[in-house]
């Protein structure tokens, strides 16, 4: 029994080790829509900037507390699988530090960016993924292949659950990035607890014509298209799991096999001594399912301990964040044991029932 | 039939094989064993003892006739008997079949009818004389030793009906005398029926029956033919 409970416990580690990291995309995604709990980015839907009319109608939003003009621009983060990226907002310098209280951050190291520079204040899990420090320059006009236009200078290093950065707003209105058409959007903050309240009136606001007047990208947005973007995964990783899981059941019903022709003669001896066939098998399910469950406990403890050292020397080195106990993982890794166990048991419960006993213990006296 | 019969074979007859290969490895067998009785069973190799053995503890479907344990009929179908067997039949093997990984005494305990069996085991290894063995691995166990456990697990119901296969078959004369003398010990409260090649082994036996080609050779009486 102890190579069936190895293999399966090896098995279960992988799957857990391999499926954790891939689901992590969704941790990943929840640091970058954590400020959009506390703020929501509004744009004009149809015009080319906020006009009278539009801001009349931000300020008639009876649960906004203030709103702030701002510009977004987007810092290439690497992922398991492709990029993700990370916002870096462009606000004016007297908003910074207001900014990065209400979504939880604060400054670690460095200096926040002066009124008119290229300073660039980054969340500590982007620098340490793009293996950036105070000083460092990045942009469209440093390397051709990043995806942020035009030139920022490092000034700041942020921390904090949400991950977002920070530059200036005047510099980020320069005719470089009117060009790369950075859009205008408005910070709203709502009244405390009313943010619901706000993103609804915002989400229905309608212009003089009837038709809805902004683009609200809210956390609800935001969490739509990530799922959407994200939707085909699960099916691929039970394909591939579940596969796994069939091929591991196999691996273990034949050393199954194996094991119970090693211990014929101790059935056979049962059987003769007036052990009855149903007690036997209910022996052998439940040595099957201690097995299954040595083999998950065994399993898991090995997959959690090296997910553990990949997390610290591998996965937040490159800022990608890991859900450790998410629940889809845990099911898929504890199912192969229960899907092995459940297999073999029903093999040798079949092969226990066609069993001879007198067979065997003539065979032995031969 | 008298109320102290323990066995009794009815026409019992087991027929396997097809064609030229067909044989009748017992042949409409009748007998009778009581309570207190010992009876031998020699015979020639492939005479048919140990097939009559095992269909005698149900162990085998009897292909005509059947056999009474204490007055019951037993099912033709051997899973059907296994109570009865567990609770009435004590069974010892050439080979003891000791499970590897459990000591003596958990071996004796395997077919135990109740969960506080476990004095009757401390009990019945003084008489076996295992008693220092109890909690050994049956690899630790020389052939004799093996055989005494054996011996411990049939009996440790007190089964009212003892079948032995060649139970001396691996051991020397004097281990082979000492398990013998285990077995007639029991003899006093239940019947004994015991197969074997070695008629020294059936000294004090009330019967010796001779099995040639699954039939008694001569009728089963009170007297030795041994």
């Amino acid at each position: 029994m102890l190579p069936a409970v190895v293999v399966q416990a090896l098995v279960t580690a992988l799957v857990l080790a391999v499926v954790t990291p891939l689901t992590g995309f969704g941790a990943t995604v929840e640091a970058n829509l954590r400020p959009l709990t506390v703020y929501t980015a509004v744009t004009p839907m149809s015009r080319a900037d906020f006009d009278e009319g539009l801001s009349a109608l931000l300020d008639a939003n009876p649960a906004l507390e203030r709103r702030v003009q701002a510009k977004a621009l987007w810092m290439r983060t690497p992922m398991v699988v492709g990029e993700s990226f990370t916002m870096l907002v462009a606000l004016r310098a007297d908003e910074h530090a207001d900014f990065l209280r209400r979504v939880g951050n604060r400054l670690v190291e460095g200096v926040l960016p002066a009124p008119g520079t290229d300073g660039a204040a980054i969340h500590a899990d982007v620098a340490r993924a793009r293996r950036m420090k105070v000083g460092d320059a990045f942009g469209r006009l440093v390397d051709l292949e990043d995806a942020t236009p035009g030139r920022f200078t490092v000034t700041g290093i942020v921390d904090g659950p949400s991950r977002v950065g920070l530059v200036d707003f005047d510099y980020a209105a320069m005719p470089t990035f009117v060009l790369s058409r950075i859009e205008s959007f408005q910070v709203v903050y709502a009244k405390p607890g009313r943010k619901a309240e706000s993103d609804a009136y915002l989400n229905a606001a309608k212009d003089e014509a009837g038709r809805p007047a902004l683009r609200v990208w809210d956390e609800a947005f935001w969490r739509k298209r990530t799922e959407k973007m994200l939707e085909n995964l699960p099916t691929i990783l039970n394909a591939v799991v579940g596969s796994i899981s069939v091929i591991v059941a196999l691996v273990v019903v034949l050393l199954a096999l194996i094991a119970f022709q090693a211990r014929s003669d101790e059935f056979a001896l049962l059987l003769a001594v007036g052990i009855t066939r149903r007690r036997l098998a209910a022996k052998v399910l439940l040595e099957h399912l201690l097995c299954a469950g040595a083999a998950l406990l065994l399993g898991l403890g090995l997959g959690y301990g090296f997910l553990a050292w990949w997390d610290v020397a591998v996965l937040r080195p490159k800022a990608i964040l890991i859900d450790f106990f998410a629940p889809y993982p845990l099911a898929l890794a504890a199912t192969l044991p229960l899907v092995a166990a459940a297999a073999s048991a029903a093999i040798l419960t079949l092969r226990l029932r066609r069993m001879d006993p007198v067979a065997i213990l003539q065979r032995r006296n031969a | 039939m008298s109320a102290d019969v323990v066995l009794a074979a009815r026409g019992l007859t087991l027929v396997y094989g097809e064609g030229p290969r067909r044989v009748r490895a017992v042949d409409g067998l009748e007998l009778e064993v009581r309570r207190g009785e010992f009876v031998g069973l020699v015979g020639p190799s492939g005479s048919g003892k140990s097939s009559l053995l095992f269909l005698l503890a149900g162990l085998r479907r009897p292909t005509a006739g059947h056999v009474e344990l204490l007055s019951r009929r037993l099912d033709d179908a051997p899973d059907r008997n296994a109570e009865a067997r567990r609770r009435h039949v004590g069974f010892v093997f050439q080979e003891p079949f000791l499970v590897p990984y459990l000591s003596v005494r958990e071996n004796a305990l395997v077919a135990a009818l109740d969960a506080d069996a476990g004095p009757r085991v401390e009990a019945l290894a003084a008489r076996v004389g295992v008693t220092p063995l109890l909690d050994e691995r049956p690899h630790r166990l020389s052939g004799g030793e093996r055989q005494r456990a054996g011996l411990l697990r049939a009996l440790v119901n007190a089964p009212d009906l003892v079948l032995a296969d060649e139970p001396t078959a691996f051991l020397d004369h004097p281990t082979g005398h000492a398990v013998m003398d285990v077995l007639r010990a029991e003899v006093g409260r239940a019947a004994l029926v015991v197969v074997t090649h070695d008629p020294e082994m059936l000294a004090g036996a009330d019967r010796v029956l001779h099995l040639r080609d699954g039939a008694l050779e001569a009728a089963p009486g009170p007297s030795t033919t041994c």
